[in-house]
């Protein structure tokens, strides 16, 4: 077990709350360089932007399938190999299209911060 | 005998729990196993954890009572994970925080803040703790017989016993075996279920007919009383004593054991779809209020944005290593989680036909371990009876483990911060005192009961996380009260329509499942107050650090 790198007890942040509570002193949030800065705010731009585009997808699904099958009950009668196609949005179609829009949005933000 | 079934499963997880002793040392070790998990074995575990009582046997009991509308819990909580992806998991990881309350405090500066937060982890512990306990010994009543205290007690004290000797280094492991193992113990009898019920029965399944005369006679035991409307007279062996009941409503006492009669016509119960009718085959919820849509779209905003809330759930992406492999952890689950959800619909469609008698008894949670012995009364039916109720087992104890770490979090992390020996007498004491209030919760509907504490995490953490997040402005006080706002309107008005228990019908639906209009208010409030007060210093560059990736800053 020696081999094993240990790390901290408590989170940097935590350690330096806890430090400003005990002292009784204010210790200055840790700030970023001008560069910093601005590559944490692109980052965040273009992230957001992404964001909205998985959350649609997201959206889609959640609010506008039971939309769908709400004003479309003849899906009942429509049936694929014997199972109602209205069955088959609930039970199988929605987690091949999370599965798929989870993968994008992961490739997306991993590309964005490279 | 088939009780016995858990055993292997408890052995194991005491025995994983037991390796992780050696390597626990530190507080980070208990509560994030030092961050050292690998993406992957942690997405089993954080799946292994997140399948609790509630998918194993919830959503198949709900497809029994509710009908195939209640298949959309899974999807929530399926999507639950892909919001967790899109919005929180790779910046909560940078935050360094250990638990939310714990977040709550670095990104605002608010000790005021940080405590009522632990607060607010209680109460989604409590909710979604008890009713895991409650299955446990309902399971272990079904199959073996024991009475209802013996599952609560050999579920908590296990819990208890692998947290306290082995925190989330033992957690992590044991929850990623127990992934695989419920994942098998699912699938596996899915399957043979499938081939052994024969064509006939598949066709049946598929094309359900109303449940409307009893094929045979029936015996039912009541879990509730339960208010009947019967259509026609009716006559019934009410614990052994013949009763003719005339058309109207009449109460079956809790723990009544009714025979009714062969082909006799089903009484109805109010709000309750009859298993197989119209409105039971329709793929939207109702629970009886009328408002199809409105009941679905409440449930999917609780699940859905609830995820990200719960407290267990999010100390987990802590194990990783940084915010990229905590954003991959939750990119995988989605497709753990999606594998195992498309197996519910199987032993809920083959409850409603096979087992329809469970939407009058109430014991619907009940429906995936009685199964295989309705297919099969030999050896067979026998084995996978044992192998459901192990996967079973599995799930309360995953998911227990991880609430009972994030309550004991709570209290010694971030209520009375103290060190490892505090964490570990915490671990111990949460389980003592859940124990108890399962012993009295014998009644609630699982899946119920976890939706709501699903509607709280929704109005309070959700907000706190996206905005903590995404928006600069966000204030300790708006946090604050936007936070109080949203457990107000959840806990409280779900509390409230407990009490009140208003008629089925609109304002049911709105006080029962608030989530619809609960987490709208709860963002809304924490935007308003926030505008109208000043972010604390620095806000700005703690929040944009969260975007920073880890292998740029030095």
């Amino acid at each position: 077990m020696s081999r094993l790198r240990r790390v901290t007890v408590t989170s940097p942040q935590t350690a330096v709350v806890l430090t400003a509570r005990r002292g009784g002193i204010a210790v200055p949030p840790p700030r970023l360089t001008e560069s910093e800065r601005e590559r944490a705010e692109r980052i965040r731009r273009t992230q957001l932007r992404w964001a909205a585009v998985s959350l649609s997808g997201g959206a889609a699904l959640l609010v506008g399938l039971p939309g769908l099958l709400h004003v479309a009950p003849v899906l009942l009668a429509v049936r694929v190999a014997d199972v109602p196609v209205a069955w088959l949005a609930v039970a199988v179609l929605p987690y091949p299209f999370l599965a798929l829009l989870a993968w994008w949005q992961l490739r997306r933000a991993e590309q964005t911060e490279r | 005998m088939i009780a016995l079934a858990a055993l292997p499963v408890i052995l194991a997880t005491l025995l994983i729990g037991a390796r992780g002793v050696a390597t626990l040392r530190s507080t980070s070790d208990f509560l994030v196993a030092s961050r050292r998990i690998s993406p992957t074995l942690n997405a089993a575990a954080v799946s292994g954890e997140y399948l609790s009582a509630a998918s194993f046997l919830g959503v198949a009991g709900l497809v029994v009572k509710n009908g195939v509308g209640a298949l959309w819990y899974p999807v929530g909580f399926t999507a639950g994970y892909l919001l967790m992806l899109v919005l929180v998991a790779a910046p909560m990881r940078r935050t360094g925080a250990l638990t939310v309350p714990d977040f709550a405090e670095a990104r605002l500066g608010s000790p005021r803040l940080r405590r009522f937060s632990a607060l607010v982890v209680l109460v989604i512990a409590g909710l979604y703790l008890v009713p895991q306990f409650t299955a446990a010994g309902q399971v272990l009543t079904v199959v073996g017989g024991t009475p209802y205290w013996v599952g609560v007690v050999v579920a908590g004290a296990s819990v208890a016993i692998t947290l306290a000797l082995g925190g989330m280094r033992a957690a992590t492991y044991v929850q990623a075996f127990q992934f695989v193992l419920k994942l098998v113990l699912f699938i596996v009898p899915a399957v043979w279920l499938l081939l052994a019920v024969g064509a006939d029965t598949r066709r049946e399944a598929l094309h359900p007919a109303e449940y409307s005369r009893f094929p045979a006679a029936t015996e039912v035991q009541f879990r509730l009383d339960t208010r009947l409307e019967v259509g026609e007279p009716i006559t019934v062996l009410a614990d052994g004593v013949p009763r003719t009941l005339g058309p109207g409503e009449h109460v079956a006492p809790e723990d009544g054991r009714w025979v009714f009669p062969a082909g006799g016509r089903v009484p109805e119960i109010r709000g309750v779809a009859l298993p197989g009718s119209e409105l039971w085959q329709r793929p939207l919820l109702d629970n009886g209020s009328g408002h199809p849509l409105l009941a679905t779209w409440s449930v999917l905003v609780a699940t859905a944005l609830g995820t990200m809330g719960l407290p267990h759930v999010i100390v987990r992406f802590h194990t990783n290593p940084d915010g990229r492999a905590a954003r991959r952890t939750a990119a995988i689950t989605v497709g753990l989680l999606g594998t195992f959800y498309l197996f519910p619909a199987v032993y809920g469609l083959l409850g409603g036909i096979l087992l329809p008698e469970l939407y009058l008894s109430g014991a619907t949670d009940t429906a995936v371990v009685a199964l295989p012995s309705r297919v099969d009364g030999g050896v067979a039916g026998t084995v996978f009876t044992a192998l459901l109720t192990a996967g079973a087992f599995a799930a309360f104890l995953a998911t227990s483990l991880g609430l009972v770490l994030a309550l004991a979090g709570a209290v010694a992390h971030d209520l009375l911060p103290g060190g490892l020996r505090r964490l570990r007498v915490s671990a111990i004491v949460a389980a003592a005192v859940v124990v108890p209030l399962a012993l009295l919760a014998v009644r609630i509907d699982v899946g119920a009961v976890v939706t709501s504490a699903f509607a709280v995490a929704a109005s309070t953490f959700c907000p706190l996380l996206v905005l903590g997040i995404w928006w600069r402005r966000l204030t300790p006080r708006g946090a604050f009260v936007g936070m109080t706002v949203g457990l107000l309107s959840s806990a409280g008005v779900m509390g409230t329509s407990l009490v009140l228990r208003p008629e089925p019908g609109l304002t049911a639906l709105l006080l029962g499942q608030p989530a619809l209009w609960s987490v709208p208010l709860a963002f809304l409030t924490m935007v308003l107050v926030s505008l109208a007060d000043d972010p604390p210093p620095g806000a700005e560059s703690t929040m944009l650090r969260l975007h920073l990736d880890e292998t740029r800053t030095p």
